[in-house]
C-alpha cells in the first residue's frame, strides 16, 4: 500500500472517524476526538471484547505512538498486522459468503450493546488466523433506535449482489467488484440476474425492489419516514439478509483443474518425493510469507504451511480455489489463504489515484515463491519469454522453488497439441540460462518417476 | 422521525425508502415470534431457538 503525508495510507481516507498510518514499519491507527465517544462505547460496552474473543474484530493495543494529524487526534491503537492483505474480487465463492455472514454477525451483536456498523465494505473484512475478520476498529457507532441502517446499500452492493451473481449466473462474475469499487450497481445486478430470482424473497427486495426504488428516488432528497424503524425491524432486517446469503449456493463443479491430480501423469512416487523436496527446502530457509503461485487446491502449499510460514495459495480456477478453501475451514487450517489470482494478469492496483487497494506485488515481497508445474502455462499457453518470466518470479520473492516440465512432458504434449511448437528455446539449458540472468542456482533435483526437474534458487540484486 | 444519517457513508433516497418499508414489515414478524415465545414461557414451555432468533450470538 502506498503511504501520503504523515506516513497516511493513500486506502485510508473516507471515514473521518480515524486512519492507518506507518511509522518505522508499524502500523498504527489514529482515532479522530469526532470518534471518542463511539471508540469508548465499543470498548466499554463489551462489545470490542465479543468480537475479538469470537475471532471477528482485529485486536489492538493503545500506544504511546504520537498521532500523525495531532489537531483532530484522540487516540493511537496499534492494530495487530494482518500478514496479508486481500481483497473480495480475489476471494472464492465461500469466502466471500463467510465475508458477509461475519459482517451480519457482527451488526447482531453490535445491535445487542447498544451499536450499529456504520459501514459495511468488503474491503473491511481480512482473513486472519483462517477466519473472515473485521480489521476496522472504527467501523461502529452508537445505534439510535429509529435510524435506519446507513450502511444497508453498501451491504448489498458488497456483498448480496456480487454473491447473487455468482450464485444464479456465473461464479468469475466477482470479477466485476475490480471495475465498481464501491461494489457492484444494484441495477446492473438487476438486469443480469434470471427471471427466477424475483420468486426469492430476499433477492426480490434487497435486489430488485431496491434497484428500482434507487431509479425511482435518484437525486431526490427525501426526508424518509422512520415510523417503525425500531430493533425489531432492523433485526428482521439483518436476518432477512443473512438468511438470503445463507441460501445461496454454488457447486465447483468439473472444472479444467477439478480433477487434475488424477489426470496428471505423476505416480505416487514422483508426488511424495516433491512433497518431500519441498518441505525440506521450504524449512532451510524459514520464509514468514510464501506465495504458491498456482497453487491449485493447496496440496504443496500446505507443505509449505507446515514448516509455519504464512503461506497464500493463488490460482487461476475459481473451483479449485474453493475447494482449497474448505479444506481449510475442515481443518481449521490459519496459516493457509487460497486466492483466485491470474497470473498472466495478476490484480492490478486500483481506486482513487490507483492507491486504494494494492497491486499483488505491492504486496509483496514474499520470502519465498513456489512455482510448480506452472511455467509451461506462462511460457507456451501465455508465450511469455522465459527471461520475463525469470523476471517476474524475481520480483514476487526473495527465494524460488520452480519446476521445470519439459516439452516430452504429457502436460505440455497437451498444450502443444492444437498450436504450432514456436518455442525452441523452451528446453532444460534454455530454461537454466534464462533463470540464471535473474537467479543464482542453489540446489536442484530431479523429480523421481517423472521427467521434471525442481530447482531452488535466489534472487539476485537488482 | 427526522432522521441524521452518518456523517461520511451516502446511504442513498432510494435505499433508505425500500429497507424501511422491508424492515418495517420484516419487524412485525420478529415482534410476534418474540411475544410467542413469552406467551409460551407463561405456560412452562421453553422457547425454542427459532423464538430467540435464528442463532444466539452469544455462544
Amino acid at each position: 500500500m502506498t503511504k501520503i503525508t504523515n506516513g497516511k495510507l493513500s486506502a485510508s481516507f473516507r471515514d473521518p472517524s480515524g486512519f492507518l498510518f506507518s511509522q518505522n514499519g508499524v502500523l498504527y491507527r489514529q482515532i479522530n476526538r469526532a470518534y471518542a465517544e463511539d471508540y469508548a462505547r465499543l470498548m466499554d460496552s463489551g462489545l470490542y471484547a465479543k468480537l475479538v474473543k469470537a475471532g471477528l474484530l482485529i485486536p489492538h493495543v493503545e500506544t504511546d505512538q504520537p498521532p500523525a494529524e495531532s489537531e483532530a487526534a484522540f487516540k493511537v491503537i496499534q492494530p495487530e498486522r494482518i500478514p496479508f492483505i486481500s481483497y473480495p474480487y480475489e476471494w472464492s465463492f465461500g469466502q466471500l459468503q463467510e465475508a458477509a455472514l461475519a459482517t451480519l454477525s457482527i451488526q447482531k451483536r453490535a445491535l445487542k450493546l447498544g451499536m450499529i456498523l456504520k459501514d459495511a465494505s468488503a474491503y473491511n473484512v481480512q482473513f486472519v488466523r483462517g477466519k473472515a475478520t473485521l480489521m476496522d476498529t472504527l467501523s461502529f457507532e452508537i445505534y439510535k433506535a429509529g435510524e435506519p441502517w446507513t450502511a444497508y446499500k453498501q451491504f448489498c452492493q458488497h456483498f448480496l449482489a456480487p454473491l447473487a451473481l455468482m450464485s444464479h449466473c456465473d461464479v468469475r462474475l466477482n470479477q466485476l467488484l475490480k471495475i465498481y469499487i464501491d461494489g457492484v450497481p444494484l441495477d446492473l445486478a438487476s438486469s443480469l440476474l434470471p427471471f427466477k430470482t424475483k420468486f426469492n424473497f430476499g433477492l426480490f427486495t434487497h435486489i430488485h425492489l431496491h434497484a428500482n426504488s434507487q431509479r425511482k428516488y435518484s437525486g431526490k432528497a427525501v426526508e424518509p419516514r422512520t415510523a417503525g424503524m425500531n430493533q425489531n425491524a432492523m433485526l428482521g432486517l439483518i436476518e432477512s439478509l443473512e438468511k438470503t446469503i445463507q441460501g445461496l449456493t454454488w457447486q465447483a463443479g468439473d472444472t479444467e483443474w477439478g480433477a487434475y491430480y488424477t489426470a496428471t501423469n505423476y505416480s505416487d512416487s514422483a508426488f511424495e518425493h516433491k512433497k518431500q523436496l519441498i518441505r525440506a527446502w521450504v524449512a532451510e530457509h524459514k520464509p514468514a510469507l510464501v506465495w504458491d503461485l498456482g497453487g491449485n487446491t493447496g496440496v504443496f502449499s500446505r507443505e509449505a504451511a507446515a514448516s509455519g510460514a504464512m503461506t497464500v495459495s493463488f490460482d487461476l480456477d475459481p473451483a479449485a480455489v474453493e475447494q482449497n478453501y474448505r479444506l481449510v475451514k475442515k481443518d481449521k487450517e490459519q496459516t493457509l489463504l487460497p486466492l483466485v489470482l491470474d497470473l498472466t494478469n495478476p490484480s492490478p492496483a486500483l481506486g482513487w489515484n490507483h492507491a486504494e487497494r494494492a497491486s499483488l506485488l505491492q504486496r509483496g515481497p514474499a520470502d519465498l515463491a513456489l512455482a510448480l508445474a506452472v511455467i509451461h502455462h506462462l511460457a507456451i499457453s501465455n508465450n511469455v519469454p522465459l527471461l520475463q518470466v525469470a523476471e517476474f518470479f524475481a520480483s514476487c520473492a526473495q527465494w524460488l522453488i520452480v519446476e521445470f516440465v519439459p516439452k516430452s512432458d504429457s502436460q505440455v504434449q497437451r498444450l502443444l497439441a492444437s498450436r504450432k511448437d514456436i518455442f525452441p528455446e523452451y528446453t532444460q539449458a534454455g530454461f537454466e540460462a534464462a533463470f540464471q540472468e535473474k537467479f543464482k542456482i542453489y540446489k536442484t533435483s530431479a523429480v523421481q518417476g517423472s521427467e521434471r526437474r525442481l530447482y531452488l534458487m535466489s534472487a539476485l540484486p537488482k | 422521525m427526522h432522521f441524521s444519517p452518518s456523517p461520511y457513508l451516502d446511504p442513498g433516497s432510494g435505499s433508505l425508502i425500500i429497507q424501511i418499508a422491508i424492515a418495517v414489515l420484516l419487524g412485525l414478524g420478529v415482534a410476534f415470534r418474540s411475544s410467542w415465545g413469552k406467551i409460551k414461557g407463561w405456560f412452562g414451555v421453553k422457547a425454542t431457538k427459532e423464538d430467540r432468533g435464528a442463532d444466539d450470538e452469544d455462544n
